[in-house]
């Protein structure tokens, strides 16, 4: 049965398989990908949690990734285990209620992806068609070198059996602790308030509370980063300096794109503070930039990389408080 | 008139980033191990970007070819400048700062902002240097994935003789090469 025949990519470069496969359901249902990924913007770690997964994100509302991902929007999601006797037929159904079904993968299986019979890596595609006649599926990868276009089924389900498999090339991305053999079902909103000055500025205000609200069991807000921060640069195992990469790349997602929705919205309206407020945002994504990669690079000897990631760690406090500042004053413009 | 000034990178050379397609698993640009691909690039050649003169460096087996940004703390030609013109690229975007010393003691940090070498577009409003058509794994050669350097300028705002600039403790900034730009007083006097 085919359902959809072709779908719309959407990537920005510091963005991972989380952002793009979102985007393209997003631009399926008619929506701007910008305007939804880039509205909320929080600071959010949960000790512990960090799987090592491209698309790992602290999730305010357990197992619901698009949901936890898009708090502002009327989006939910749930985890679904693949059915081993109908492997398609939960795909097909989904689309044939106008759902693209986005499943888990392991790289290593997927002959476009660099990885292929390298490096186990866990990673997103969007399933666009499922052809049992052909015995294909469809499938859709944002993430260079991106892709669009039918996969012989039997290679599709190798890869998604095989997600959580341990690989000491990739201690970002593999490992035991990721699940195999599920997708996830995201139900987007039919439509979506366009965004105008008065609702953005609400959101401003929200984002900024949440920003400034004490930190309970997970550690949000400034009060969330500087125990992160504190954690990362005083006990910098091997374990958490590999995890920063992880982690990090949610944040320094969001906060790009985030920036950029603000940047774009000040141009657009001609108000110079969101504008400039949406760059010192952008400069918080940049901030983690050093963060990551010192992180990385320093875990197999942590004392060597402990002074320069302190150093980026303030940074990254700074940039975020900067960011907040120049908000502040974009929100009190906008109202 | 004062021409472009390189500037001797040599003693600061620390990262193979560009590797032949025969030898791709010493590549170490980036914590993937990739690597930008020598045949597609003016190795050890005088380069021209953005209306720069760069000495390009050469690459080869046991021999650095970029400087990974480490703090580390470089002389230059005795002049005064404009603009510092780098061939640089990140492993992601990097914002950061270049210290800049001076004849007369005085120190000025002047930003720094480098675009992704990965797959990525120009961001901070850098001339594109080089965009390859693959990118080096360590296994293999990937198309469809670009590596890119980008040609970026890092203002010298001071009236006054440079002697050296620090470059940042950030890992994630590579410089394969850098001229200096004399300041228009300068290059008017001449």
């Amino acid at each position: 049965m085919t359902c959809v025949r072709s779908v719309t990519q959407w990537y920005r470069d510091p963005i991972s398989c989380l952002q793009s496969t979102l985007a393209t359901l997003l631009l399926e249902a008619g929506h701007d990908p910008l305007e939804v990924l880039g509205l909320s913007w929080e600071f959010r770690y949960h000790p512990g949690d960090v799987r090592p997964e491209e698309y790992y994100w602290p999730c305010r509302r357990p197992g619901d990734l698009a949901g936890s991902l898009l708090p502002l929007h009327d989006v939910t999601s749930r985890w679904r285990a693949i059915d081993r006797a109908d492997p398609l037929g939960e795909w097909r159904d989904a689309l044939a209620g106008g759902r693209l079904p986005v499943v888990a993968v392991d790289n290593y299986h997927l002959p476009f992806r660099p990885a292929y019979h390298d490096v186990h890596a866990a990673h997103l595609l969007v399933v666009y068609d499922v052809d049992e006649t052909a015995g294909t599926v469809s499938v859709s990868d944002a993430m260079p070198p991106d892709f669009a276009g039918p996969l012989p089924a039997e290679v599709l389900l190798r890869s998604c059996a095989a997600a959580g498999v341990d690989d000491e090339q990739d201690v970002f991305f593999s490992g035991p602790v990721t699940s195999g053999g599920r997708w996830l079902d995201v139900r987007l909103p039919a439509t979506i308030p366009a965004l105008d000055p008065g609702r953005l500025g609400l959101v401003l205000d929200a984002n900024a509370a949440a920003f400034a609200a004490p930190s309970e069991q997970a550690w949000t807000g400034a009060d969330g980063l500087r125990r992160y921060c504190a954690q990362t640069d005083t006990a910098a195992t091997p374990e958490l300096l590999a995890e920063a990469y992880t982690f990090g790349w949610g944040m320094q997602a969001q906060a790009s794109l985030h920036g950029e929705l603000l940047r774009a919205l000040g141009a657009r309206w001609d108000r110079p503070a969101l504008a400039e407020a949406g760059r010192r945002v952008e400069q918080v994504a940049h901030r983690w930039t050093a963060v990551r990669v010192t992180a990385a690079h320093g875990r197999d000897d942590p004392a060597a990389c402990a002074g320069p990631l302190r150093d980026h760690l303030g940074r990254l406090q700074r940039a975020y408080q900067e960011a907040h500042t120049a908000l502040g004053r974009a929100a009190a413009d906008l109202r | 008139m004062r021409e472009q000034v390189p500037i001797e990178l040599a003693a600061h050379l620390n990262n193979a980033g560009i590797t032949p397609a025969s030898d791709t698993g010493r590549g170490r640009f980036n914590v993937w191990r990739n690597s930008l691909p020598g045949e597609e690039l003016p190795l050890g050649r005088p380069f021209t970007a953005g209306g720069v003169r760069f000495a390009f460096p050469a690459a080869g087996p046991g021999r650095p070819d970029n400087v990974r940004c480490e703090g580390q703390l470089v002389t230059v030609p005795p002049g005064r400048y404009d603009w510092c013109c780098l061939l640089a690229a990140g492993e992601r975007r990097v914002e950061d700062e270049v210290a800049l010393h001076f004849a007369d003691g005085s120190v000025d940090f002047e930003p720094v902002r480098v675009s992704d070498f990965w797959a990525a577009s120009a961001v901070f409003g850098e001339e594109e240097a080089v965009a390859t058509s693959v990118m080096h794994y360590p296994q293999h050669v990937q198309p469809g994935v670009t590596a890119h350097i980008w040609c970026q300028r890092v203002p010298v705002t001071r009236r006054a003789e440079l002697r050296r600039l620090r470059l940042p403790h950030n890992v994630a900034l590579h410089v394969f090469a850098a001229t200096l730009c004399p300041s228009r007083e300068e290059v008017n006097a001449g």
